[in-house]
């Protein structure tokens, strides 16, 4: 069976920041014979989320909102693996990549469960996608700390979507193509491969 | 305009407003008490700011004007919702760009939906990077779990938290260790959540659907 892969583009402004990055992703994935989609976010109308939870409880699984949200989580649902292609906001998502995640919450259940020890959501479909995060720092190192912070926020939104497995890398838009490759490729084979 | 005493600017970064929201219910708790120490406020709702060139730019002279911003929100997996990050990113831009020397002091509330606040922590780590990139004096990240319960244990962290930033000195731990304790055992918050959620649902005539899986993949 095929293995869909989705990439969901943050990118801010004209999209420079996370372009590069994420045409090594898709041809990485590729590559391995992973088929996928990208979706460029700033260029996608998706209204925010209003907090209402009516994709709980008015339209179970379904966003009250009917715009390209929808698409998305339906996108998300049907993948094996989310890449979150950002450039770093302070250690974590931008505006562009968030406002997908924040629609995608109709794919989880709002009943509760503990996972050790944690209150989270209970699961709304059997399978749900891998995760991996790129974060894309416009300094030439990202700062060791804010690195962690992102890693850490790609891994508590797995644990909150039920993914099987995570990882996240951070990049310099400064990088020379090789070394963001080797750094991609490393992530994301880690990600599919664990 | 002339500064007459200390500000206060309370942001408001979730979807319901300044009216209807919760966030926006514990921010007032903490400006209120600032308020009867004589201090002045003002509130901005994040979501209708960012949506034109002059909420934009009124946004960010109640910055500039404002001894303490507060910014109080939802947390929406583990971070701020979508349209509170981008008003950070707006700030950071036109801080970086008009060479603000003036630093405010930070403070961010912010409140989910499970019982342990701790949940909120990634999200307060990337509230205080913004705050130490764009000129802004992080002093405390105040977090609250069960939707923004307020306990007696929360009230007595607020006071604190109130005079401290009266008083202009430091935070006490006092605030993290009143705020930080969740309200009541995990298992029985799933126990009673989930029979809201229920309830709800049976309100909307969908308890039957709260399963329902719209987006299943075929083969599954």
């Amino acid at each position: 069976m095929d293995r869909q892969a989705l990439i969901l583009d943050g990118g801010l402004g004209d999209g420079a920041d996370t372009r590069g990055a994420g045409r090594i992703a898709d041809d990485v994935l590729r590559c391995v014979g992973w088929q996928v989609a990208r979706l460029t976010l700033r260029e996608t109308d998706i209204a925010p989320c209003l907090g209402c939870f009516g994709c709980w409880i008015q339209t179970p699984g379904v966003c009250v909102i009917d715009d390209a949200g929808r698409d998305v989580a339906r996108q998300m649902a049907h993948s094996d693996l989310l890449v979150y292609l950002t450039p770093l906001t302070f250690g974590g998502y931008s505006s562009e990549l968030k406002k997908a995640v924040d629609r995608s919450i109709p794919n989880i259940s709002p009943l509760f469960r503990l996972v050790k020890g944690e209150v989270h959501h209970v699961k709304r479909y059997a399978r749900y996608p891998r995760i991996a995060g790129i974060g894309v720092c416009s300094d030439d190192r990202a700062d060791p700390d804010e690195e962690e912070l992102f890693e850490t926020l790609v891994h508590r939104n797995a644990i909150n979507f039920h993914a099987p497995a995570d990882g996240a890398c951070v990049i310099s838009v400064t990088e020379d193509d090789d070394v963001m490759r080797r750094r991609i490729e490393r992530t994301l084979r880690r990600v599919i491969e664990s | 305009m002339s500064d007459v005493g200390e500000r206060v600017l309370l942001l408001v970064g979730s979807p319901k407003g300044l009216e209807k929201s919760n966030s926006a219910r514990l921010g007032r708790l903490v400006v209120g008490m600032l308020e009867e120490r004589g201090w002045s406020s003002e509130s901005a709702h994040l979501h209708a700011a960012i949506k034109s060139e002059t909420g934009r730019r009124e946004l960010f002279e109640a910055i500039d004007r404002a001894n303490v911003v507060l910014l109080a929100a939802p947390l929406y997996v583990d971070s701020l919702p979508a349209p509170a990050i981008r008003a950070l990113e707006l700030i950071a831009a036109h801080r970086r760009a008009s060479d603000v020397k003036r630093m405010p002091r930070f403070v961010s509330m912010i409140q989910c939906g499970f019982v342990e606040p701790s949940q909120n922590d990634t999200c307060q780590r990337i509230l205080r990077r913004f705050a130490d990139c764009t000129g802004f004096e992080w002093v405390a990240g105040v977090s609250l779990g069960g939707g923004g319960r307020v306990t007696k244990r929360v009230r007595t962290a607020f006071d604190i938290l109130g005079e401290a930033l009266d008083l202009e000195i430091l935070v006490p731990d006092g605030v993290e260790q009143r705020t930080r304790k969740p309200s009541m055992p995990g298992w029985l918050y799933v126990i009673g959540g989930n029979m809201g959620w229920k309830r709800l649902a049976d309100k909307n005539g969908v308890k039957d659907q709260l399963r329902a899986r719209p987006y299943e993949r075929r083969g599954s």
